[in-house]
Formats: structure tokens, C-alpha cells, sequence
């Protein structure tokens, strides 16, 4: 390391001082202003500049909105003008400053000069960086709710197929035992109409398992999944689902397997809700190393540059977030009398293929 | 073991009758199916139908016209699809969505105290069935259809 002297180091502090992004403010024991570099002067209002400049009010208070301490993000006790002893060699502070409104800054501020008590306020613009952070928590916490929800409906899924339906079966099995008994016509009449209902009941219980999440899917896979989802989309809504399949492994990772699923349950309820027709066709296939699917309906389709949503606006926003939860791709084309086209691409790692095989 | 089987009853000419006796554009018929195809509620019957979709259509208990006429056994009025349901929520009555019916009431058809059928009546015009025109088509139906009674009897 080199150690600069003399005309060297003012020369090199001179250019920090006038060039660097840093802002830089000198300050006096009591926390008045004493001095601030240009890039510190492009982060003030300029009132503040000038009531610092004339001397009628130096305090740096008119800028400073509070720094983060352990109760607050933006506090005015124990500040850190005050507390020359205090641990501030790094901390976030907020400004007000000319252009952008409170602005976060990472700050250090500390003492130069023992003697006439100078000390130093260095401020770096934090905003881009805790944009980034901010991305990465939600994407982290999104990844951890849609988990949830899937664990969550997988287990009330599970509990009625395993134990509310068997218990259910055995009642109805019951119920037909009883009509081979030696019982009267009235009675016989009251048994039928019981296990009708009974019957259907038992069929309700069995779709609300399915809906809330397929068995299929964890045991048997996306395409064993799909083909009883469509066949339900066709009894509920009388909605034709063209399905094809070309698919070379049978299983692929959870994650991805319900990611797609979701998808494509979303993208074909869609095409029920606002494609005009009652058939839609859906691919699923693999291509350059990623599953591709695509949900295609040939109906009204709509303006994709004029936000007319008919519905929440959600669903197109959920199957995003999902594609991008395993690095997928999510496209959706349409236009006005076109139809509407939903294409999904996701990459299969060697190693997730592999994952996939084991489970 | 049917009712329709048991009856012998032509239910598509007397809903085609129907239709043309009340000049509704639509006219359809749900009824239980037997215990091979367990006790499902499908649409059987229909006349003035646009496509066939309606017979795709399998009926839960509880959802749309026919699942909500079945399991509270009271009949059901939509004077205006439009503004009673909504674009959004269209896609839960498929039979209104496939046939474009805009204004509809349905009847519960019962044997012996039971549910055992629907029968559903509309227009593809807003506002044409309303309290006057659908109580005057329940009167006019008496009180039997084929195997059903139009009417809730008591049980004894």
C-alpha cells in the first residue's frame, strides 16, 4: 500500500471532495453545517442550502428526517448529532431531499478533528439497493406463501379423500346392506332415496378433494393430472379441452410439476371466463430442454395495450409470479378476434430431471 | 330404475309444447340419472337449444340454476342475467352461458318429497320472465309433469 504525503494527497482529497458521489458534510460539536461537497449540495433543497449558506439556521435537523435504530426506521432519539460517543461509524439515515422526496441513505460519522471538534457526515444513496433487497424478500416470501398454500390444500385434500369419503363409503355400504334385509317397502323407498343422496354427497366430497389439489398430480404426475382435470372442466362447464401430450419423462420435480399445473388450470379457466367459446386447446411437450405448454382459444381474445380487465387482474399476475418461481417463462398473446394464446416455458436442469425421477 | 323408464312418458315433445305454448326461446329438462351413473343430475331434455353443450354438463348439487333449484327445493327466477350475475360470475351457470339466455326461471320437480328433476325456462331477451309470466307458467303447468309433481306434497 502506498501512502500518499504533500501535494499528492490534497490534490487526490480535493478531486473526492469536488467529484465523488459521496455526499460529504462537514459539521461543528453542535451539528451545525460547516461545510458540504457539491454532491452533497445536489441532495438538498435549495432553501436549505441557502439558510445553511446565510447562516440563519446551520442545523442539519432541517434535512434529517431520523435515522434506523432498533425500534424504529426513522427516530430522532439518541441522535446521532448528539452522541458523539455513540456507535454511528455505519447506519441508514433519511433526508428529505430536493428531487425524490425521504430518500434512505447508508451513513458513517465519526470525528476528524478532536481539537475543534469537526467531524464528518458521509451519505450513499441506499435507494437501489434496498429496491433489490426489497425484490428479493417478496420473491422469497411469494415462493414461501404459494408453498403454504399448496401444503395447506394438500393436507384438507388428503383429510377428505383418506378419511371423510372412506368414512362416507363404508356408511353408504352400510346403507346398501340394509336394503337386502328383511325391511318393508316404505322403509326399502327411504333407504334408495338416502343412498342417492348419500351417492352424491360422496361425489361432491371427492371433487372438492380434487379441486383443492389433484392426488394425481403428487402420485401419478402432470399429464394423469391434467386429463381428469379436463375431464371435470367438461362435466362442470361443458368446456371441450383438446389435450396433447408429449411428454419424455413421466415426472418432474414438485415444484415444477405444480407450477404448471396452476398455470394451466388458471389459463384454461380463462378461456372458459372470457374466451366466448367452450373449447380450448392445451400442449404440453418438451423442446430445448424445458417443458413447454401453451393454452390456446380461438375466441373474442382482447386488446393486450388497453387494460380492460374483466376480471381481478389477478390471475394473469399469479400465473407470472409462479413461472418465475422455477425460472420460467410466461407469454401471453392476444388480439382482438384472435384469440388468445397462454405459453408457459419452463427449464429442466439435468439435475432437476434426475430429482424428479427419484421422487 | 328410472322414472322416465317407468312413466313412458314423452318429456321432449311436451317441453317442445311448452316452448311453443309460452313462446320461450329455451326449454330444458334435468333430471337424476340411475344408480349406474350415480344418481348424477344431467340435462336430458331441450328445445330451442343452440348447440349441444348442455348435455356435456354434468350438475353439482348447490352450483348453478339446476344444482341450486335440486338441493333447496324452491324454484328460481333471473329476470336479468345481466345485472343479477354478472360477467364475471358467468362462467358458474354454464347452461345460461351456452344457450345466451338472459332472463330464466327454473323449476324443482319432485317425487315422493324428493328432488328428482328441474325444469328450466327462458329468454335470450332481458326482463321477459318476471314474477307475473313465470307464476302464470307454474299454474298453467297443473300439477303433474309426466312422473312429477309439480308441487312439494307433504310427506305422510
Amino acid at each position: 500500500m502506498i501512502t500518499m504525503t504533500g501535494d499528492r494527497l490534497s490534490e487526490m482529497l480535493d478531486k473526492l471532495y469536488r467529484n465523488g458521489t459521496e455526499a460529504i458534510f462537514f459539521m461543528d460539536q453542535k451539528g451545525g453545517v460547516v461545510g458540504m461537497n457539491p454532491a452533497a449540495e445536489r441532495i438538498l433543497e435549495v432553501d436549505v442550502i441557502e439558510r445553511i449558506q446565510s447562516g440563519i439556521d446551520d442545523s442539519f435537523c432541517q434535512t434529517c428526517e431520523g435515522y434506523t435504530d432498533e425500534q424504529e426506521l426513522m427516530s430522532c432519539s439518541r441522535c446521532y448529532l448528539n452522541y458523539p460517543k455513540g456507535e454511528f461509524s455505519s447506519f441508514q439515515v433519511y433526508l428529505r431531499t430536493r428531487d425524490e422526496g425521504i430518500v434512505p441513505f447508508a451513513a458513517s460519522y465519526h470525528t476528524i478533528d478532536e481539537e475543534q471538534g469537526i467531524r464528518v457526515l458521509m451519505l450513499l444513496d441506499l435507494t437501489k439497493q434496498l429496491k433489490t433487497q426489497e425484490m428479493l424478500q417478496r420473491n422469497h416470501m411469494l415462493k414461501y406463501v404459494i408453498k403454504a398454500q399448496e401444503d395447506e390444500r394438500k393436507r384438507i385434500s388428503r383429510e377428505l379423500h383418506d378419511s371423510v369419503a372412506q368414512e362416507l363409503l363404508s356408511s353408504l355400504v352400510d346403507l346398501r346392506v340394509l336394503k337386502y334385509m328383511n325391511v318393508s317397502d316404505d322403509v326399502l323407498n327411504k333407504i334408495q332415496q338416502t343412498e342417492q343422496s348419500l351417492t352424491r354427497l360422496l361425489d361432491d366430497i371427492r371433487h372438492l378433494s380434487v379441486e383443492l389439489r389433484p392426488a394425481s398430480l403428487d402420485d401419478l404426475g402432470l399429464e394423469a393430472a391434467f386429463r381428469s382435470h379436463f375431464k371435470w372442466m367438461e362435466k362442470n362447464y361443458g368446456l371441450l379441452v383438446h389435450f396433447s401430450a408429449e411428454l419424455a419423462a413421466a415426472r418432474y420435480s414438485n415444484e415444477i410439476e405444480t407450477v404448471v399445473y396452476r398455470v394451466c388450470q388458471e389459463a384454461v379457466l380463462n378461456a372458459l371466463k372470457y374466451s366466448g367459446l367452450d373449447e380450448v386447446y392445451v400442449r404440453l411437450w418438451e423442446e430445448n430442454g424445458g417443458l413447454q405448454l401453451t393454452v390456446r382459444d380461438e375466441g373474442v381474445g382482447f386488446n393486450m395495450f388497453i387494460n380492460e380487465a374483466q376480471g381481478t387482474g389477478l390471475g394473469l399476475y399469479g400465473m407470472r409470479e409462479r413461472a418465475e418461481l422455477v425460472g420460467g417463462q410466461f407469454t401471453l398473446t392476444s388480439s382482438a378476434g384472435a384469440g388468445t394464446t397462454v405459453q408457459l416455458s419452463v427449464p429442466l436442469s439435468q439435475d432437476v430431471m434426475q430429482e424428479g425421477d427419484r421422487s | 330404475m328410472t322414472v322416465i323408464e317407468q312413466s313412458g312418458y314423452d318429456y321432449q315433445l311436451e317441453i317442445d309444447r311448452l316452448r311453443d305454448r309460452f313462446q320461450f326461446d329455451f326449454v330444458s329438462l334435468a333430471l337424476v340419472q340411475p344408480a349406474e351413473d350415480r344418481f348424477v343430475l344431467t340435462w336430458q331434455y331441450a328445445s330451442g337449444n343452440h348447440n349441444e353443450r348442455f348435455k356435456r354438463i354434468v350438475l353439482h348439487s348447490g352450483k348453478g340454476v339446476a344444482g341450486i333449484v335440486f338441493k333447496t327445493g324452491k324454484s328460481m327466477l333471473i329476470q336479468n342475467v345481466n345485472a343479477d350475475i354478472g360477467a364475471r360470475d358467468l362462467f358458474n351457470f354454464p347452461i345460461i352461458a351456452a344457450e345466451k339466455l338472459k332472463s330464466l326461471g327454473a323449476l324443482p320437480l319432485w317425487v315422493e318429497a324428493r328432488v328428482m328433476g328441474v325444469l328450466l325456462a327462458g329468454f335470450r331477451e332481458e326482463n321477459r320472465m318476471n314474477p307475473a309470466v313465470f307464476n302464470d307458467f307454474r299454474e298453467q303447468l297443473g300439477v303433474t309433469l309426466g312422473a312429477f309433481r309439480i308441487r312439494e306434497v307433504s310427506q305422510t
